[in-house]
């Protein structure tokens, strides 16, 4: 009992001192363009967390991910930009979007969320439109086609990171404490109640749930994310525009989630950079690239539903299987 | 002493169907009241009313003589009214400690929040201890729900509902597709829940054996009406029961 009781699992120590020597390492090797690249892999990877909470505990397909990244680009590029004549520091302009972000998450989500699972999704599409359609016509608040440039970089006590480079570590510090705090989640009676509603909503219901308002919180939470990636992005490119937030980038995010295993938080940072950086490595075959992306989605889907985490994961049980059955044979001969 | 239950001609239908017509009862706390009838005779139909998963078309449900009848099913669950059913309802995706923990989640109603930020809830493994004293099988809490035979899972929806401090258990069929042994087990557990936990535990069970040695309460439904009620041995003895269910048992 007491081994079980041990904080980390092998497993997670090997990845996390993997993760470890890839941040001291990727900085150092690359620079400009490909350093930008990780780095929106990395702000993704926040919103994805966001898709893991809703689709991997809560089974909640929700396409709206890109609105509410653009509820959070846009506020940070509205106070932050000067173009209403005032400029925010970028830390209380942070906060502000956060709550921002929260209202209208839980507003939209105590809608939405009267309607179930396809139908849910469904209107989740439907979000997406409308919201992108407001981010490319509305120019008093969102700059239409042109997008709003100019946004401050990020500053915090003073500083501010001078490049990509460090801009990576400042996502990195983000990242962990973004995983830790879903993490968390997933051991508490929210992670738990949201589990029961996927797995079984009347058990749910008798087992005390508020099944409604757990989704809208399950939600909101997804939202909030959403949003935090889509100030990051904000400041680290400088630049916002509609074409961030459109139904196709939407999808991403739930492929991102469905590769790495949706419902492991190194799987949704695995998920995300391979997806971000595919597209970067397969540039020599850029014309079949779309092709290549949808057969890829396809094989994923059919031959590992639970993604590449949980490929690892029935690997690793077929071994020990095997390890098990041979420590026995071995005993009796 | 006042019922910890109660039913008031609760009625129910489905299109032209009658779950459930006029029906009277009330089970007191620390007993175990069976509810037994024909399949089809709207048993299961009556625990979803209770329990709020469905609405009564008419009628009251008192629970502690507070009227519960329009009180949906989260806050019923809270208030107290714990169930399991004919198939065990787990989460097939989580290990054994997350569907137990569910339990003590509601017993706790530490809400969100506090569970997040920390707050310590139940001692969830001595309270399950105790109630797994009663079970044959041990429990390795990190496996998934999966690794357990239908018996035993039935038999820890039992532990499950126990842990959410149910004033109220309704059980559901719980010997249907256990062996002798496993049903020797659950029905200790039953009656540990009545006599020690002072629960009013709520009975389906079509095993007749069961039923007549565990119950001191026992109505009987066909069609969704109350055809009779009384103690074990009134009912063995009743003629409508007799021709309803057991005649028809035997004639088989």
């Amino acid at each position: 009992m007491k081994m079980k009781k041990m904080f980390l699992k092998p497993s997670t120590l090997v990845f996390l001192l993997f993760a470890l020597v890839l941040s001291i390492v990727i900085p150092r090797v690359s620079q400009g363009y490909s350093m930008m690249v990780m780095n929106n892999a990395l702000i993704f990877c926040v919103a994805t967390f966001g898709v893991s909470v809703m689709l991997g505990l809560g089974g909640q397909l929700s396409f709206a991910t890109v609105s509410f990244m653009g509820v959070g680009a846009y506020s940070m590029a509205n106070f932050c930009s000067g173009r209403h004549g005032f400029k925010l520091e970028p830390m209380p302009a942070l906060l502000i979007t956060i709550v921002i972000a929260t209202i209208i998450s839980f507003l939209l989500g105590l809608v939405l969320m009267v309607l179930r699972n396809t139908y849910f999704t469904f209107a989740s599409i439907a979000l997406v439109q409308v919201t992108w359609s407001f981010y490319i016509n509305y120019k008093p608040l969102f700059g239409g086609p042109d997008g709003i440039s100019g946004v401050s970089n990020f500053r915090i006590f003073g500083w501010t990171p001078a490049n990509y480079n460090e801009w990576f570590y400042v996502l990195v510090v983000v990242l962990v404490i973004v995983s830790l705090l879903v993490e968390r989640i997933r051991r508490t009676q929210l992670g738990r109640s949201l589990s029961a509603i996927r797995d079984n909503e009347i058990a749910a219901r008798t087992l005390g749930i508020n099944v409604y308002m757990t989704k809208v919180i399950g939600f909101t939470i997804a939202g909030v994310l959403a949003a935090l990636a889509g100030s990051l992005y904000a400041m680290h490119g400088q630049f916002v525009s509609g074409d961030m937030f459109t139904f196709e980038r939407s999808t991403t995010y739930i492929i991102m989630a469905m590769l790495g295993g949706v419902n492991n938080t190194f799987g949704v940072i695995v998920g995300s950079i391979l997806v971000t950086m595919l597209p970067e490595w397969l540039r020599f075959m850029q014309r079949y690239l779309q092709l290549i992306y949808g057969i890829g989605v396809i094989l994923l889907m059919v031959f590992m539903p639970m993604g590449l985490s949980g490929l690892a994961s029935s690997l690793s049980k077929s071994v020990k299987r095997r390890l098990k059955k041979a420590k026995k044979g071995g005993a009796v001969s | 002493m006042n019922p910890i239950l109660r039913l008031e001609k609760v009625s129910k239908s489905f299109g032209g169907v009658v779950a459930a017509k006029d029906v009277t009862f009330s089970v007191m706390s620390g007993t175990i009241h069976g509810l037994i009838g024909p399949n089809g005779a709207g048993k299961s139909t009556l625990m979803d009313l209770i329990s709020g998963i469905s609405e009564v078309d008419s009628g009251k449900v008192f629970l502690n003589e507070e009227e519960v009848t329009k009180i949906p099913p989260h806050k019923r669950a809270r208030m107290g009214i714990g169930r399991t059913f004919q198939t065990p309802r787990f989460l097939q995706r989580s290990n054994i400690r997350d569907n137990l923990l569910l339990g003590t989640d509601l017993a706790d109603q530490m809400g969100y929040f506090f569970s997040y930020f920390g707050k310590k809830g139940s001692d969830f493994e001595t309270e399950m201890n105790m109630y797994m004293e009663h079970l044959n099988f041990s429990l390795d809490l990190e496996s998934d729900i999966g690794t357990l035979t239908f018996g035993q899972r039935k038999q820890l929806e039992v532990v499950r509902a126990l842990l959410t401090h149910p004033k109220v258990l309704l059980v559901d069929e719980p010997a249907a597709g256990l062996n002798n042994a496993e049903i020797d087990d659950i029905m200790s557990l039953l009656n540990y829940a009545a006599s020690e936990l002072e629960i009013g535990v709520l009975l389906i069970e079509h095993s007749m054996d069961m039923v007549m040695n565990i119950c001191e309460q026992i109505v009987v439904i066909n069609f969704g009406q109350v055809i009779a009620e009384g103690n074990p041995e009134e009912i063995s003895r009743n003629e409508a029961v007799i021709e309803a269910y057991l005649g028809r048992e035997m004639n088989a």
